[in-house]
């Protein structure tokens, strides 16, 4: 519908009954779509939380699996909680401080050209599905050495990467020129300028970054299934020099198995993943809310 | 604010990690025995891992990713020994480096179905079941069918066939044992870890198939016999070459592995489909093998572990339905684990 | 994004020759070392998925494409029947997540009270957040068995004559329960970017179409929609690329086979759904070579979709000024 004909009805008022009605229809298809979104949502979550909580119990953190378990003993994923820890908290031992560097070098060194150079390499790296750095980091690390928790780890971190380094641009480029000139006429040094004045500035939305990049990554399963999930055994293990179990690959073989009592324990651990997920989002966002709104008083 | 929740955050973190730590067994300082492969052995080898602890002390950690998967990964040198079904090739072998085949158990593969409402065991033959699986036969009330059951009510569900999605040794054992029984699935098809499937749904692993079987009316699918009987599913009584229905119980394993008892120059037997002189062989047995290199570090280790698995260990077996190795097997496995070496 | 000043640039200017501070130099060393090790990762990226599949594309160049058939007796491997499949799952999916998140979208900042609209678009960012392997979980134990039971049947006896809706599988796992599952994916991506852009449409131009007298569904259907088209095609753009790379949820639902099938009830495979199916057991170089080939496909796919997006996205939020969140708009 051109602008010229839109105009033309609206000021007659042509058919207005008729355009009524159309109005009234897409408005209840309006409702209609949210009401589907709210109701899927529900139903995901309300499945798993309504047969997790059955399952979810203290032996879930505190007992080993055991496969095959013809004696019904009490089982749990300890080894996966503790795997998942190290692996993800290696992940962001490694991509927090390249991602921040990235950012700054982005943003207070580069030139332009480099800038839309690197700037682009983030963009790719973002779009690397999730299965293809697997693929990757397997035949970059694990062909001849075998899988661990450092591969895993290192899989994760490339995942990382660019979520910590873009959210780190964002707020870097938030804090005023002012600022920065400031503390340059006062005689203050550039490395100082940056580290002392301008990064603490953004302390907030690196944080919010993180933190948003680390619930992404803890449900990841794909780059681990190739990383490590092989030989990781059941007993609980910090080392990551061996392949460590984690909670979204213990997940996924739960689920195709044919036992309930598996099924039940898949259910239990989706919920506390989920629970984890949900609970960090939520604190991410409000800060990141909160912070916005300072930085943008402060301006 | 921020450092309120960075504390407290910190503070949840590090009390889990107490639990855990604290609650869990956690890996003794000892020895660690990987190995990945044959979702087929998994079960024993699952009986093994607590027993082998407390006898040696070695943690044994077995990843249940398939049998391809596992000769992968022992060529690949990730993992300590690699277990199969499928005997390896001679381009395996070249590739493997070095390695060696062991057989170390001996069980079968049960032919699985859903049919509800229908309580006998079911009669089956290799011909029939290759016609289902290549989508000849489509329901259960099909005249040859119902020939192999007379009397028994079939409904006219639709079957739903159900296969392995990755390599798998216990796909080897069936399709050798489709090839044997139907020429047509020999030449269109053909024998392998992975197999062009003419139709049917993928699942992943013998739990997967075990799976997708219980919660789908109508479906067959192939698993090894002891995740039959784990997730109590009925099977089908095969009809072996002499034209006894057989069930993958520990008799007729035995039976058919009494057809071959002379392993072959790299250890392999093949026991599929056994002539006619063995009425109680069922016809879907195989022994499934463990893959390990000749020289390795962790070569006493591996000895000590592979010799109690094939002495001791075979008595956890029978529960399971895997039949103790027989005794002319038995003594060509020891060999060549002695052989094993750093 | 909010674009640095142009009087940065003075202070950005690379030392030359004036007393250079070792401080300054080794920030600026150690950081430009940290971005061209991200920029090297990619290119490692690139040139090992290139390496690893040497098998298969100097073996069968780019015939493999579209042949469809994965024989492992015989060794003749093909994606044709994995490029078919994602092709099918994701435009479905795309093509029914879309009319919806763009009613949410327009429900969120046109039609709701304002009391609903907060907790309804956390209630969508939530969605994006769960992870896959539980969406995919939720796939196998609760969606599955109902599209089986009940909406397969129903639809195949009232729209059979139509060859997407065969005979109905028997187990829970189809074409049709992955494409419900990327739905439930796409959906809360498409639909957030969606929402911004309709905030971003200026007011006045909102407003004067209605103080003409036009109904609200004709003033966004002429202010609003083309105001935002540019953005919500670069939003359809990212849950395209979202969907083509999802693996584990989509290979716990689709049944793994071979084969083209317009049957949605039937079972199939996509590329990233076989890649997760059979790497871990894939038993021979060829093998191994050829599930790289198709990763290296799917690589090349979701790169170009992936950039395209956010080239779009950057571009059609710069003109508004829209401040992208943390994490960038997707």
């Amino acid at each position: 519908m051109s602008t010229h004909s839109l105009t033309k009805a609206a000021l007659r008022a042509e058919g207005l009954p008729r355009r009524r009605a159309v109005n009234r229809l897409m408005e209840l298809l309006a409702w209609l779509a949210a009401g589907i979104a709210v109701a899927i949502l529900g139903v995901v979550v309300w499945s798993v939380a309504r047969r997790g909580a059955g399952a979810l119990n203290l032996d879930l953190i505190t007992k080993v699996p055991v496969p095959f378990n013809f004696g019904n003993t009490p089982s749990g994923l300890a080894n996966a909680f503790a795997g998942s820890l190290v692996i993800v908290g290696l992940a962001t031992l490694m991509a927090l401080p390249i991602g921040i560097l990235v950012a700054v070098y982005i943003n207070e060194f580069a030139r332009p050209a480099i800038r839309t150079a690197v700037g682009l390499a983030l963009d790719v790296l973002n779009g690397v599905p999730a299965i293809v750095i697997g693929i990757f980091v397997f035949g970059l690390f694990v062909v001849g050495h075998g899988q661990s928790g450092y591969a895993g780890a290192f899989a994760l971190a490339c995942l990382m990467l660019p979520l910590v380094a873009r959210s780190t641009i964002e707020v870097l480029a938030l804090v005023p020129n002012a600022l920065r000139e400031a503390s340059l006429a006062l005689g203050v040094p550039r490395w100082r300028t940056t580290l002392s004045i301008v990064l603490p500035q953004t302390l907030g939305g690196i944080v919010t970054g993180t933190v948003l990049a680390v619930a992404r990554v803890a449900g990841e399963t794909a780059p681990i299934l190739f990383t490590s999930s092989v030989g990781v055994g059941t007993l609980v293990h910090w080392d990551p020099h061996h392949a460590l179990q984690t909670v979204p690959v213990a997940i996924f073989e739960l689920s195709e198995s044919a036992d309930p009592a598996d099924h039940a324990q898949a259910w239990a651990a989706a919920l506390v993943l989920l629970l984890f997920i949900l609970v960090v989002n939520l604190v991410a966002r409000t800060l990141a809310a909160r912070s916005r709104s300072r930085i943008g008083a402060a301006r | 604010m921020l450092r309120i929740f960075a504390l407290a955050a910190v503070a949840a973190v590090l009390t889990a990690a107490c639990g855990v730590a604290a609650a869990a067994p956690a890996a003794a300082a000892g020895t660690t025995l990987t190995g990945a492969g044959s979702t087929f052995v998994a079960p024993l080898v699952a009986q093994w891992a607590p027993a082998v602890g407390q006898a040696f002390g070695y943690e044994l950690q077995y990843s249940p990713i398939g049998s391809g998967g596992g000769v992968t990964a022992v060529t690949n040198r990730t993992v300590d020994f690699g277990a199969t079904d499928a005997p390896l090739s001679s381009d395996q072998f070249a590739a493997c480096k070095g390695c060696v085949q062991i057989p170390w158990a001996l069980s079968a593969t049960s032919v699985i179905y859903n049919l509800q409402g229908v309580k006998n065991l079911l009669h089956m033959n290799g011909a029939t079941l290759a016609k289902i699986f290549s989508g000849a036969i489509t329901k259960w009330n099909d005249a040859a069918i119902k020939k192999l059951n007379p009397g028994v009510a079939l409904p006219g569900t639709s079957i739903a066939t159900v296969h392995r999605s990755d390599n798998s040794g216990t796909t080897f054992n069936f399709t050798d044992f489709l090839a044997s029984a139907s020429p047509k699935w020999h030449s269109k098809v053909g024998t392998g870890v992975a197999v062009n499937w003419p139709n049917g749904t993928g699942a992943r692993g013998s739990s997967g198939v075990a799976a997708t079987v219980a919660q789908t009316p109508g479906a067959i699918g192939y698993v090894d016999v002891a995740y039959a009987l784990r997730s109590h599913i009925t099977y089908f009584a095969m009809q072996n070459r002499s034209g006894k229905y057989a069930t993958p119980g520990l008799k007729g394993i035995l039976a058919a592995a009494s057809s071959d008892q002379k392993p072959d120059a790299t250890n392999a037997l093949s026991i599929v489909n056994p002539p006619k002189k063995f009425p109680l062989a069922y016809p879907i047995s195989t022994y499934t093998y463990v893959v390990v290199p000749t020289q390795s570090a962790k070569a006493p280790e591996l000895r000590k572990f592979l010799f109690w698995a094939v002495t001791k260990g075979q008595q956890a077996g029978p529960k399971l339905l895997f039949q103790p190795i027989p005794k002319p097997v038995l003594v060509v496995a020891e060999k060549a684990i002695a052989k094993l070496h750093t | 994004m909010a674009e640095p000043d142009a009087s940065l640039d003075a202070t950005r200017r690379p030392f030359t020759g004036r007393r250079v501070r070792f401080g300054d130099l080794a920030l600026q060393t150690v950081a430009g070392a940290a971005a061209l090790a991200a920029s090297v990762l990619v290119c490692l990226i690139a040139y090992t998925i290139v390496r690893d599949s040497r098998a298969a594309w100097s073996d069968s160049g780019l015939g493999f494409v579209t042949r469809v058939s994965w024989d492992p007796v015989k060794h003749v491997y093909g994606a044709g029947s994995f490029l078919f499949g994602t092709a099918l799952t994701s435009l479905l999916a795309l093509a029914l997540a879309t009319p919806l998140a763009i009613g949410i979208a327009l429900f969120l900042t046109e039609l709701a009270p304002r009391w609903v609209r907060a907790p309804v678009t956390a209630l969508v960012e939530t969605l994006a957040a769960i992870p896959s392997v539980v969406i995919g979980l939720w796939g196998i134990l609760v969606l599955g068995p109902v599209l089986r039971d009940r909406v397969e049947p129903a639809l195949h006896s009232g729209l059979g004559f139509i060859p997407l809706f065969g005979r109905p599988a028997s187990t829970g796992s189809s074409i049709f329960t992955a494409v419900v599952v990327l739905t439930i994916m796409i959906l809360p991506i498409v639909a957030s970017i969606s929402r911004e852009l309709f905030l971003g449409v200026p007011r006045d131009l909102k407003e004067g179409a209605l103080a003409l007298g036009t109904t609200r569904w004709e003033m966004v259907r002429g202010v609003v929609f083309p105001y935002a088209r540019g953005g919500i095609a670069a939003a359809m753009i990212l849950g395209l690329g979202r969907a083509i790379g999802e693996a584990i949820a989509v290979t716990q639902v689709i049944g793994s086979t071979v084969g083209i099938h317009w049957n949605l009830f039937s079972t199939g495979d996509t590329l990233a759904g076989k890649i997760a199916a059979s790497y871990q057991g894939a038993e021979d170089k060829a093998q191994v070579a050829s599930l790289v080939y198709l990763a290296l496909i799917l690589l090349v796919f979701s790169l170009v979709m992936s950039v395209a997006a956010q080239w779009i996205v950057r571009r059609v939020a710069r003109r508004q000024g829209l401040a992208v969140g943390p994490g960038g708009v997707a």
